[in-house]
């Protein structure tokens, strides 16, 4: 039994000028779930093509398997899911399949059935002898998925998978996931999206300029977090409440939903000073409560001045 | 290695099932089927008849006289003596807007004193029928000329006679049954191949390039195949499909050819009377078939490594059109040499050309059907072009693997070189 699937060890990469990953280690256990989060241009795709050997790093290694063979020689045991992702359009959606098992080091006549199943599975059996142009795009997000898992790897790497895809096809992701690690499979992924982290992951680790801020079990970052956020809603009027959040000896970080708003306690207040005061500006609340805080609100607040330049994404 | 395979295997099959293959695979027989047609219906060998008027201007009897000998060399031409009127250009020239007149001779005094002579017709573009009009006419010219000054028309008439030359090629030592028309032919027909099947495969190798750049399903494809590899496997595909072509066409053209006479008698031209079929293919003697071939492959190697890697610097099929556009040009240098290095396939340039690695793909098969190059050259040809294939793929290659995954403006000069020097 080996004793973790991947392990990242101090690796940099450098673009004209700018560092994209600055040193970065993470260990991936088997069997586990493993988010890698940050912000746009944070350098999730970079570590992700440097652990798929697609680019080789300026400093550091990566190590798979325990074993000193690189991603390319190990890639019938890796399926990977690239951020941009792209099919052959004017090919067969069978032979797509076929071909891309290939590469990934299976012959034809193993490959043949399991592709079969695997459209059966993706309701898209009718169209195995189509063009990849004439499906819908997600279709083509099924076939692709299809791509990464058909030579039953098993370490799955997926870069952004939920980006993209409509609910039903990001529930079909989901479920496709969460039967992976069922199967002792070993899943990283990456996103930007706390969301689905936060349904998912055993293990995240945050990144935001190519440094790692987190790395640990979900539920140890949740717990080291918990006890220092408030939900609150209002009933109407809001009173003072805007002087009371800007209040920065009670106040840390506000995350202002509409309906409610998530509020980060500063360093040793206290939350009964934060509703005296809120009660005391003539705000009507609906709702005050202390709260584990979301992975989103964690997020933000680690990443701040970078989450508010890709806040469009974030909430999208 | 079996993952190689299976890119060639996929570049083989996705490019014979586009229906450009099939378009391109039938449209060589029917061009050269068209060729045959044309010779059949055209020209010296279906014995089409001319009518044409000789306009006699000259005094004495010498234009009647001359009349008679063109009636009695030339059969395939109908010639009638107008006699000369000053109305008669003109009203001949309408006959032949009519189309009931192929044309007509001006015939004066001056014919025979100086030689001029002028025709008007709407044949005068068949090489044919001017170069048999011509030297048909030299002769008569001659022959009138040598009665005035009181030889015996019969002995003249009896030294009248014309020559025809048949050309034979040495090779070697051998005199070879390969006719000067045929090794031009042949040459001419070698070099436009060579041309074509380089760029066309070539810039197949590229559009597949950028295909998988395009649609990013290169992250996927080098995340298990070197990329290397996937170059080799894509340009070794794209050949395979060139190979194929080439031998359906060669092959198409020898049984063409062979149906000459029956295609002459489906059609209902009388084809009979012509001295051997339509068009005669060329000999190919084995040795000029193998350096055909070698420097085909390498050449071929040579140029689509050049496209892969302008395949890979380009984001869009524009992009790679304009990138491509130099390189098509170094090739068509030798392509537009040819009839150069064939009027003297040992001179200075010629060396050059078989030298330079860029144009002896095209230029060095061409100068050996012309002449079989010296043993010394052919060796010294061959390892440049073959040194150069290595090097210019390992530039190509580090130009490749960086390009395919970048996005964006398409890189300068700088940014290319820093590619390939680092490592």
């Amino acid at each position: 039994m080996t004793t973790s699937i991947l392990v990242v060890d101090r690796v940099t990469k450098r673009f004209s000028g700018h560092t994209a990953v600055d040193a970065l280690s993470i260990t991936v256990p088997p069997g586990v779930i493993f988010g890698l989060l940050g912000p746009n241009g944070a350098g999730k795709t970079t570590t992700i093509r440097m652990i798929m050997n697609i680019i080789i790093p300026d400093e550091g290694r990566v190590r798979l398997f325990d074993s000193a063979s690189s991603a390319r020689e190990l890639a019938h045991r890796i399926g990977f899911l690239p951020e941009e992702r792209g099919l052959y359009p004017k090919m067969r959606v069978l032979d797509v399949l076929l071909f891309l098992a290939e590469m990934r080091g299976m012959d034809r006549r193993t490959s043949r059935p399991r592709a079969l199943e695997w459209l059966e599975r993706l309701g898209l059996s009718d169209w195995r002898l189509r063009k990849v142009s004439e499906l819908s795009k997600g279709m083509q997000q099924k076939v692709q998925f299809a791509s990464a898992l058909l030579h039953d790897p098993d370490l799955v790497v997926l870069d952004e998978p939920f980006s993209g895809l409509d609910p039903v096809n990001a529930d079909v992701m989901r479920q496709t996931v969460l039967d992976l690690r069922r199967r002792g499979k070993t899943i990283l992924f990456s996103t930007q999206i706390m969301e689905h982290a936060e349904k998912l992951c055993d293990h995240i680790c945050i990144i935001a300029r190519g440094k790692k801020l987190v790395d640990d079990s979900l539920n140890h970052v949740k717990e080291s977090y918990s006890g220092r956020h408030l939900i609150v809603a209002f009933d109407g009027s809001q009173g003072g409440a805007d002087a009371v959040f800007a209040d920065r000896r009670l106040v840390a970080g506000l995350q202002d939903f509409g309906a409610y708003a998530e509020v980060e306690l500063a360093h040793g207040a206290d939350a009964q000073d934060v509703l005296k005061s809120l009660v005391g500006s003539g705000a009507r609340l609906s709702r005050f409560e202390l709260a584990a805080p979301s992975l989103h609100a964690i997020f933000v607040g680690l990443v701040g001045p970078d989450a508010a330049q890709a806040k469009g994404v974030v909430h999208a | 290695m079996r993952k190689i395979l299976a890119v060639v295997r996929r570049e083989f099959v996705e490019r014979v099932r586009t229906k450009w293959f099939w378009i391109g695979t039938v449209l060589g027989p029917l061009f050269f089927g068209g060729m045959i047609l044309f010779r059949l219906l055209n020209g010296e060998h279906s014995g089409v008849e001319r009518k044409v008027a000789v306009v006699d201007q000259t005094t004495g009897g010498a234009g009647a006289r001359l009349v008679e000998g063109l009636s009695a060399s030339l059969e395939r031409f109908h010639f009638v003596r107008v006699p000369a009127s000053p109305r008669a250009v003109d009203s001949l020239t309408d006959v032949v807007v009519a189309k009931n007149l192929d044309g007509f001779l001006l015939v004066s005094d001056s014919t025979f004193d100086v030689g001029s002579v002028e025709y008007r017709g709407s044949n005068v573009s068949s090489l044919a029928d001017m170069e048999e009009l011509h030297s048909t006419l030299g002769r008569q010219v001659f022959a009138v000329r040598l009665e005035r000054h009181g030889i015996d028309p019969v002995v003249v008439r009896g030294a009248e006679l014309s020559v025809t030359m048949a050309t034979h090629k040495i090779r070697g030592t051998k005199v070879t049954g390969e006719s000067g028309e045929q090794a031009f032919t042949l040459s001419f027909a070698m070099a436009i191949i060579l041309f074509l099947a380089i760029v066309l495969y070539g810039v197949n190798v590229m559009s597949s390039v950028l295909e998988e750049k395009t649609t990013r399903i290169v992250e996927v494809l080098v995340s298990s195949i070197r990329p290397f590899e996937l170059m080799l496997g894509k340009v070794v595909g794209a050949g395979a499909v060139g190979i194929v072509q080439l031998a359906v066409w060669l092959l198409s053209v020898k049984v063409l050819a062979g149906q000459q006479d029956r295609i002459a008698a489906w059609l209902g031209v009388d084809h009979s009377g012509a001295q051997g079929p339509a068009l005669v293919l060329p000999q190919v003697p084995a040795a000029t078939m193998i350096v055909f071939v070698v420097y085909f492959l390498l050449g071929y190697f040579l140029y689509a490594a050049i496209f892969a890697a302008v395949g890979a610097i380009s984001g869009s099929e524009q992009e790679a059109r304009q990138a491509q556009t130099p390189v098509t040009l170094l090739l068509m240098v030798p392509y537009l040499s040819v009839f150069g290095i064939l009027n003297d396939p040992n001179s200075v340039s010629a060396r050059w050309f078989t030298f330079v690695p860029f144009w002896s793909p095209v230029a060095a098969p061409v100068r050996w059907s012309a002449s079989p190059i010296p043993a010394a050259e052919l060796t010294g040809s061959l390892l440049v072009l073959l040194v150069s294939v290595v090097l210019v793929t390992w530039v190509a290659a580090r130009i490749y693997r960086v390009g395919i995954l970048m996005t964006g403006k398409r890189p300068n000069m700088r940014e290319i070189i820093r590619w390939v020097r680092a490592g």
